[in-house]
């Protein structure tokens, strides 16, 4: 590791810390490394609902600051119930504190993604790009994902998630707020009627040449629909 | 006009965990996390629409900051391991935000990224970090997946996955598999990016 690479130490939820992360803090505070201090409230957990939650996240995302020196927060509010960052009260509840903390503070700040569906499906993608906007039009300054299927299967991810991120990212940096809420409530719409049956999606060697690191053409193709769905949407990042 | 007082360091953490006021657990995630929250929430009179994902209304977003800062202030931090409550003053907390960092430099060379504060309505691009973020990755998978996030143009920096097995070991926490299991983590990421061109690449 580099001291330009972020050194990871974690808070627990909510609010609480162990001895072991103020032992990790300690030791980066010597090293003079840059420090990511990581922290998922859960939406539905003990502190309740949107508003708790997002008071409990705007709290412990300037803990990290206050108690481990961090350089920058990585966030990721996630739903009791589905286990995603992408749920509409998750991105709720990071979009606001990322907005209340932007307008008052410097501080730079990062979110974390975790989606239902899995790689080369159209729901895993929008549920990305859902994210990405969110994150983008609220001032965070980082945005690091994707763990596809949650996060929990091996292999379940691929570099494309990464790529759609990256690219909804830019389309909307810089827009206007109010046409961003517009198109996330619709865009939101489209995929969390779907939670119950989220298609498991395909690992990375089922849906890349694993020698060539290439998509799948399937993968491709659903690439292609799911720009469509967003240049349809009102985003023209992709227009020729 | 008054003194600034010193920065809280993890020292100083450290030693207010092993004095601060005593409590179980429980009573904290039952008791003081949820009633603080919902006690703030009266407070401030805050209400959000789940349908707008980014405040718009001025005053919401400035309640939200306020009950914030309120709820680190009343309710300190639980360390599990002393069973003690953590706590600072609204000062301390107030100079931690001031004196936090306003830039950082994310990887090295031509694939160096200065980091700094940008708004919600800024066009600068945010960093992407791209990769598995944590996501449980096989041995033999692991070099090309993340040289496939390497490759991606748009990916300014890498967010690793966790080697499921090293050497065919399972790297269980706190024996020396768990070493040699994130120690080979960091040398295939660094190998991953140097295939992709981008050996300067933040990890």
């Amino acid at each position: 590791m580099r001291p330009s690479d972020a050194h990871e130490v974690s808070q627990l939820n909510e609010l609480k810390i162990n001895v072991g992360a103020l032992m990790v803090g300690a030791h980066y505070a010597e090293a003079g490394v840059q420090v990511m201090v990581e922290q998922m409230p859960i939406f539905g957990g003990y502190a309740g609902g949107l508003e708790e939650t997002t008071i409990v996240d705007v709290a412990t995302t300037i803990n990290s600051f206050v108690m481990l020196q961090a350089t920058w927060h990585l966030d990721g509010p996630v739903h009791v119930r589905w286990g995603i960052t992408t749920a509409r009260e998750a991105l709720a509840v990071a979009g606001h504190a990322a907005r209340a903390i932007d307008k008052h503070t410097h501080l730079m700040l990062g979110n974390q993604y975790y989606t239902l569906a899995g790689p080369c499906t159209l729901m895993c993608l929008l549920e990305t790009a859902a994210q990405a906007i969110t994150d983008t039009a609220s001032g965070r300054e980082i945005l690091s994902g994707v763990a596809a299927g949650k996060g929990v299967v091996t292999d379940l991810f691929t570099a494309m998630e990464a790529r759609f991120m990256g690219e909804c990212a830019h389309a909307v940096a810089g827009m206007d707020l109010h046409e961003v809420n517009v198109l996330l409530d619709k865009l939101v719409a489209m995929y969390e009627k779907d939670y119950k049956t989220a298609p498991t999606g395909k690992r990375f060697q089922d849906c890349y040449d694993v020698k060539t690191l290439q998509p799948s053409e399937e993968y491709v193709q659903i690439y292609n629909d799911a720009i469509q769905v967003m240049t349809g949407l009102g985003l023209h990042y992709w227009d020729d | 006009m008054k003194a600034i007082s010193k920065g809280v360091t993890v020292y100083d953490v450290y030693d207010r965990a092993k004095s601060g006021p005593k409590m179980e657990e429980k009573d904290w995630d039952f008791g003081v996390i949820p009633k603080t929250a919902r006690a703030l929430k009266k407070k401030y009179g805050i209400k959000m629409d789940k349908s707008v994902m980014i405040p718009e209304d001025e005053e919401l977003i400035d309640k939200l900051f306020q009950a914030g800062i309120d709820m680190l202030e009343e309710c300190g931090v639980y360390c599990i391991d002393t069973g003690r409550v953590i706590k600072y003053t609204r000062d301390e907390i107030l100079n931690a935000i001031k004196n936090a960092p306003d830039h950082f430099q994310f990887g090295e060379g031509k694939e160096a990224h200065t980091v700094v504060p940008r708004s919600y309505d800024s066009p600068v691009y945010p960093i992407i970090q791209g990769g598995p973020t944590g996501s449980p990755c096989s041995e033999e998978m692991f070099l090309p997946i993340h040289q496939a996030y390497a490759e991606e143009r748009i990916v300014d920096t890498i967010v690793d996955g966790v080697m499921q097995t090293v050497m065919g070991k399972d790297p269980v926490p706190g024996s020396p598999w768990e070493i040699m299991g994130v120690r080979s983590e960091a040398l295939q990421v660094r190998e991953a990016q140097c295939r992709a061109g981008r050996s300067g690449m933040g990890l």
